[in-house]
């Protein structure tokens, strides 16, 4: 235990030096869990024990085509399936176009079986149901936007060449979405559309997770040779296409976080080299004085590893207090709605520090415990 | 009286390891950001360097882009005889009505990503001067046939000569791949118009692009397409249309914003550790400097040199290191049309320039703190110790 305080000792001996180290690894890992929360909100869509049984589906092709309104029919009546709505991105803009939203227009009929993880009201619900220019927006577009139920709104058609005017019935919370989303009622928007009757995508509600390949299976099956084949796939998949669209951008991101670890190592490396520098003789007096090598060698280390860890753990927990104080939401304007700093993310973040700590000092600290006591001794720092 | 540079380059020699290792710790740092500029900077030169300013594009009002417009054929005819749209040597309008359509495929890498499909003809060609067939030939009308741009064919699966495409319960044979200037139609695959509107069952245009007879008339053009009653078109400059796009990379941007401030404060932490360890083993040195009867302004200058020096070695080793991504080819959503867009990272003389003042603002901020440290030092205090 002697030894351990030793080593607080020498890590305390130059404080500006510990803390300008501590200080620059913690700001590299404070950029290294940001990263990373980046990565994991990607890759980790929000769900809800709902979201697991929901299915969606769209043409073949892409998102771009549509698919006919008489195909809901027939997905209702398919084994395993409790409910069914179809809906269309109706891409209506609010004022100017970087307001932009998700909004569409959906079956209303099923749309609470479909989505039963919403949190609304049942005299809400109904509103919605009965009104035709009804709709109903999650809390947090609703909070974006300062809308209250009762307020008139209108959305102007960018993907469609009409207009709507809707007024909003009901606020929900909860949901996959998070609740950023408008929904209105799929009859008036196709009463406008001159009764085209299409949909953009099907969302299907399965009965129990087991249904849930059985519904893809069928689904896709029975419009296969169709004019409008089909793809089916779980919410989550549906959702994780989008990110797989961003491309490179993850790749990148991955790239930046390994440079970053890497340019700690660098710093921390400098650090280390410079301290044990100016204690060659000291550690010749310590093996005179019967120390081994081992036990220098380990020391040494220990404190490499204290100064890195210590950066560690304050850089991702500084990203995960800003973070989880600060609404992001508001900040991007609705672009970014959840950043969570996992505890993934804090515990990459220590075995980085754990690895820093170890490979920065490894080589100058070795070199120090095997330079020979006399040599050492005789050295003027 | 300054004190030479000559010394600021000496220390620095002296402590190798340390002016290395501090050296390299800012060049990564740079280079990351260079590499991130040059990303930013290929994205958005792809879009703006798309398209004529003498030609117009023009799409339904209200849609923001032509992956969402479309209206009836018979616009066509209104638009392309009206006065201002150029003529060829046949008397003819120089002008082209589009389908646009967006196909789901999969990239090499596993993923899927949206692809523009545009149904033109031979005078769709024509308007975009740098087109050409670098292998295989042109598709013929009525065949069903495709042509993929060069860069798409290489980064998604089953997209080269000789694959075929099924659609529509239909096949595709891909007979050609092709290039335009490196912009925005270097993402896409071109059919015959007829042929993508007839199978997807879409009688319909997504736009039209014309030439303007000459550049003065184009905002006489413009004004009289979206003023006819008949048309209800929005015209605007091709190459607008395109720069207007370049919103796609303002996430990039942001997040290039954020990790130059928060890298930079840890490498300015790193410079400030070397150079406080330069100036307190040079105490001695400093107050000889100061016994010899230099100011302590210059000592302050000095010191803010060398690390200034540090800084800028970071910066030539960070430049250098992101030159390397020079040319890398990459791809993304682009927001304005859901579809995947191709660029290449471009570093240019800027870049470079606003790596080298990065770098340089780091070392002088980071070293400011421990020069003024050394222009304080006593000199009473370091001859008595």
């Amino acid at each position: 235990m002697g030894s351990l305080r030793l080593l607080i000792k020498n890590v305390l001996r130059n404080k500006r030096r510990t803390f300008l180290t501590v200080s620059s690894i913690a700001v590299s890992l404070f950029l290294v869990a940001t990263l990373e929360t980046v990565l994991t909100e990607l890759q980790n869509p929000p769900e809800t024990p709902d979201s697991a049984l929901r299915l969606i589906t769209r043409h073949q092709i892409s998102l771009f085509n549509i698919l006919p309104k008489s195909q809901r029919a027939e997905i209702e009546e398919m084994e395993g399936v409790e409910a069914v709505i179809g809906t269309m991105w109706f891409g209506g803009v609010y004022k100017e176009p970087s307001n932009f939203f998700a909004n569409f227009a959906t079956d209303t009929d099923q749309f609470f079986q479909v989505y039963p993880d919403l949190i609304i009201s049942k005299e809400e619900q109904e509103a919605f149901k009965t009104d035709r220019t009804g709709a109903i927006v999650g809390d947090n577009l609703a909070k974006r936007f300062d809308w209250k139920v009762g307020d008139r709104i209108f959305l102007k058609g960018s993907t469609f060449p009409v207009d709507v005017e809707l007024t909003i019935r009901g606020v929900y919370s909860g949901g996959s979405d998070l609740g950023t989303t408008l929904y209105f009622q799929w009859e008036y928007f196709s009463e406008l559309m001159n009764n085209a009757g299409f949909v953009g995508t099907y969302t299907i509600r399965a009965r129990t997770p087991e249904d849930v390949p059985r519904i893809v299976e069928q689904v896709d099956g029975a419009f296969r040779n169709s004019s409008y084949p089909t793809k089916t796939e779980t919410e989550r998949a549906f959702i994780l296409g989008f990110v797989s669209m961003l491309g490179d951008v993850q790749l990148f991101i991955t790239s930046i976080v390994s440079v970053v670890v890497f340019t700690i190592m660098l710093v921390a490396a400098n650090t280390m080299a410079m301290s044990i520098r100016e204690r060659v003789r000291e550690i010749g007096v310590l093996k005179a004085l019967g120390f081994r090598s081992s036990q220098v060698l380990t020391m040494l280390v220990g404190e490499s590893v204290l100064l890195s860890l210590v950066g560690a753990l304050l850089g991702s927990w500084s990203a995960r207090f800003l973070f989880g104080s600060v609404d992001m939401a508001l900040l991007t304007s609705g672009f970014i709605q959840r950043f969570y700093v996992t505890p993934g993310t804090l515990i990459l973040c220590l075995l980085i520090g754990l690895f820093v700590g170890i490979c920065s000092a490894s080589v100058p600290a070795w070199r120090a415990s095997q330079r020979p006591v006399v040599d050492a001794l005789r050295r003027v720092a | 009286m300054k004190i030479p540079v000559k010394y600021n380059l000496r220390s620095l020699l002296v402590r190798r390891f340390g002016t290395v290792m501090t050296a390299f710790g800012i060049g990564l740092n740079v280079a990351i950001i260079v590499v991130m500029l040059a990303m930013v900077n290929g994205l958005d030169a792809t879009l703006v360097e798309t398209g004529e300013s003498d030609n117009l594009i023009c799409i339904r009002e209200g849609s923001l882009n032509e992956v969402n417009s479309y209206f009836d054929r018979d616009k066509f005819d209104l638009i392309r005889f009206l006065p201002g749209v150029a003529r060829d040597d046949n008397n003819e309008p120089v002008a082209v009505a589009e389908i646009v359509v967006g196909i789901n495929r999969q990239r090499k890498d596993g993923e899927a990503a949206n692809l523009i499909l545009r149904g033109t003809s031979e005078k769709g060609f024509e308007l975009r001067p740098e087109f050409e067939i670098v292998e295989g030939r042109s598709f013929e009308d009525g065949l069903r046939e495709l042509i993929v741009s060069q860069s798409i064919a290489e980064r998604f699966e089953g997209l080269a000569i000789g694959n075929t495409v099924e659609m529509h319960n239909s096949d595709w044979p891909v007979v050609g791949l092709f290039k335009t200037n490196g912009g925005a139609y270097d993402s896409e695959i071109w059919g015959g118009y007829e042929d993508i509107s007839q199978v997807w069952q879409r009688p319909i245009h997504s736009s039209v692009l014309l030439r303007v007879d000459s550049p003065q008339e184009s905002a006489q053009l413009i004004e009289r397409i979206s003023e006819d009653e008949r048309i209800q078109l929005n015209a605007v400059s091709q190459d607008e249309y395109f720069a207007e796009q370049t919103y796609s990379s303002i996430g990039l941007k942001a997040l290039m914003g954020f990790i130059a401030v928060v890298m930079g404060i840890g490498s300015c932490f790193a410079v400030m550790n070397m150079m406080y360890g330069a100036v307190m083993s040079r105490q001695q040195e400093v107050a000889a400097l100061r016994a010899l009867g230099f100011r302590r302004m210059s000592i302050l200058g000095s010191f803010l040199t060398e690390s200034a020096f540090l800084a800028l070695l970071g910066g030539i080793i960070g430049c250098v290191l992101g030159s390397l991504f020079h040319g890398y080819s990459a791809g993304t959503s682009n927001f304005a049309s859901f579809s995947e867009i191709v660029f290449n990272f471009r570093i240019t003389p800027e870049i470079v320039l606003q790596g080298m003042i990065y770098a340089v603002v780091l070392g002088i901020l980071g070293g400011f703190l421990p020069a003024r440290r050394a222009a304080s030092v006593q000199l009473i205090d370091v001859l008595r110790e």
